[in-house]
């Protein structure tokens, strides 16, 4: 046990709990204002401590203290309270324990020792994903079951069937990426990725394999229960589905678990098919010999940015009223914007004065991978945000005609091709 | 009776891909958000307490109101046509006789009850000589206890009518 290897662990597991349970109320914000401003309202945008209203995202965090502080009902007529209770729990954990596996950057190399920058260091990657995918859909089961309601189980079941058929297709759909990369730890594939392919395109999953990428965007869609698959909880047919007896925080688990799960999904779906935590064309290597230059693209793409930024809150962050107490925060906002900029630009024009070495550029490598791999994580959060606010749900039937005969065949299909290409041309 | 034969959307490649469509849909949200998020004064809605809607004209039924005569003295004159014709029986009134020679009654005491109220206008539809109107352009109307939803006559003279800004 070193001092090194104990901060990398910490920074490590800060980073999973952040990008999984940190990013809950951020998504549930960013689902929200997305939501009203494809339809053409504004969403939440009230609430606020003291004028900071953050966008809104002061929302979220009361909406968390309201569940919290809820009363935790519970109806006489349920009978398994343990079972009860577990639901949530498992439901929450599961989504929870998929995310730890994602790898942010590449392997960081400090001296002589060699770090994995994941949650939980282990190259087993996408069989603990699909194990724990598959376990949350106990939770959902258990807690349908225990409700002792008719609405509950019928979310339940139908939730059971979904995931049954859907899981088909996606391991299916996984079993021939995986034979493109020949190997399941997710760090590889990463790094399979950082090439081009016939020296244009970066050779992504979703450029090598853009049905089997399809495939598992559409079955990570149903997995983690979202619109158009959410019929696990079809509020206009069934109530809230398995939910419905829930109240407090065993609802906020299952709220909760939705969004890491989310996240989980997302995040795989980055890891698998757009890149990971590779810049298009900038693989570590590449990274690693020409620091000094994009530290400084860094130097101008940062102000420009928020410059950008800073206009956006001028013009938009305002309220007509003179006294408004909200109309403090833009100028705070542009105050704080503005000094984090100068501490980038002074920060990162010592260190280009001062010179990184070896284990500085490592870790600045590190560092940029972390950040490409949080805004990729966000985009396509906000793809699944998207996605559910533009189309409708299907209709049971539909969903498992699609499933079955449409996602399976085709994902079987994939696998074949794929196999005869890698056997034939042997690449 | 000739037979017509209507073609069935959705039959081709195109339309079970399902996949176009998708994209079109998407493309359509997208667009959305980004005309939206890139300027939010386009957004359709208004913020509310801080923006009073403009569309109020002096048709609107809001809370009533006891018009006046030239003298500035109540209009009505008691006779109860608006409490017969009102469907909530809501309105309350208490008839006194007038001794200042303008006319022969007014109400002692004209109260409306708002929570009753279901605003249908027939009170004002039923009024032979003007003396109740709902064109205060009042919608919303708030307070603290039951009994402040209870109009006095006095409250309902207070009223005005709102004045066109068009």
């Amino acid at each position: 046990m070193n001092a090194i290897l104990v901060s990398v662990v910490v920074v490590n597991c800060v980073l999973a709990l952040l990008f999984s349970l940190g990013a809950a109320p951020i998504l549930v914000w960013i689902e929200r204002r997305v939501a009203g401003l494809i339809q053409d309202r504004l969403g939440p945008n009230r609430c606020h401590i003291k004028g900071f209203r953050l966008g809104g995202l002061i929302q979220s965090f009361a909406d968390m203290l309201k569940l919290v502080f809820k009363e935790d009902f519970q109806a006489k007529s349920i009978k398994q309270s343990f079972f009860f209770s577990l639901a949530p729990v498992i439901v929450f954990a599961s989504a929870f324990l998929t995310f730890m596996v994602m790898p942010f950057a590449d392997h960081l190399v400090i001296g002589e020792q060699t770090f994995r920058m994941q949650g939980l260091p282990i190259d087993l990657g996408i069989l603990w994903f699909l194990a724990f995918a598959g376990l949350s859909v106990y939770g959902i089961m258990i807690g349908g079951w225990a409700s002792n309601n008719k609405y509950s189980l019928l979310g339940s079941m139908r939730s059971a069937a979904q995931v049954i058929s859907y899981e088909a297709a996606m391991g299916l759909s996984l079993v021939s990426i995986l034979i493109t990369y020949g190997s399941i730890d997710l760090v590889s594939i990463v790094n399979f990725q950082g090439n081009t392919v016939f020296g244009i395109l970066p050779s992504w999953g979703i450029v090598l394999q853009p049905l089997a990428g399809l495939i598992f965007i559409v079955t990570a869609f149903a997995e983690a229960n979202r619109t158009p698959f959410d019929i696990a909880e079809g509020e206009s047919e069934i109530v809230g589905g398995f939910h419905t007896e829930y109240s407090a925080m065993r609802f906020g688990l299952f709220f909760v678990g939705e969004y890491v799960a989310m996240s989980a999904s997302s995040a795989l779906i980055v890891t698998l098919f757009l890149g990971g935590y590779h810049l298009p064309y900038f693989n570590t290597q590449i990274l690693h010999q020409h620091m000094n230059l994009f530290l400084m693209a860094v130097m101008v793409f940062v102000p420009l940015m928020s410059l950008f930024f800073a206009r956006w809150i001028r013009r938009n962050n305002r309220f007509s009223a003179q006294v408004d107490i909200r109309n403090r925060e833009s100028k705070v906002l542009l105050k704080v914007l503005a000094g984090v900029n100068v501490l980038i630009v002074v920060g990162l024009a010592l260190f280009l004065i001062m010179g990184l070495g070896e284990t500085g550029v490592h870790i600045a490598t590190a560092v940029i991978q972390v950040a490409t791999f949080a805004v990729k994580l966000l985009l396509m959060n906000f793809v699944f945000v998207w996605v559910r606010w533009t189309l409708p749900r299907f209709r049971y039937d539909q969903l498992q005609d699609l499933g079955w005969k449409v996602l399976m065949p085709l994902a079987i299909m994939n696998i074949f091709i794929t196999a005869t290409v890698v056997v034939v041309f042997g690449v | 009776m000739g037979i017509k034969i209507v073609k069935r959307e959705g039959g081709s490649l195109k339309d079970r891909l399902y996949i176009p469509a998708i994209f079109g849909g998407m493309k359509t949200t997208l667009r959305h958000f980004i005309t939206n998020i890139s300027d939010t004064s386009k957004v359709k809605t208004f913020s509310y307490p801080e923006v009073q809607p403009s569309d109020i004209t002096s048709r609107y039924r809001g809370i009533h109101r006891l018009t006046k005569r030239e003298d500035g003295s109540i209009r009505c004159v008691a006779c109860f046509m608006c409490a017969t014709a009102c469907p909530a029986e809501c309105i309350f009134i208490e008839a006194k006789e007038r001794e200042d020679g303008v006319d022969e009654k007014m109400p002692e005491i004209f109260t409306i009850d708002v929570l009753e109220c279901v605003f249908c206008g027939g009170c004002v539809e039923a009024c032979p000589c003007d003396a109740i109107r709902m064109d205060t352009g009042i919608f919303s109307f708030v307070a603290l206890k039951r009994e402040d939803f209870v109009l006095t006559k006095e409250r309902l003279l207070s009223h005005e009518a709102k004045k066109e800004t068009l």
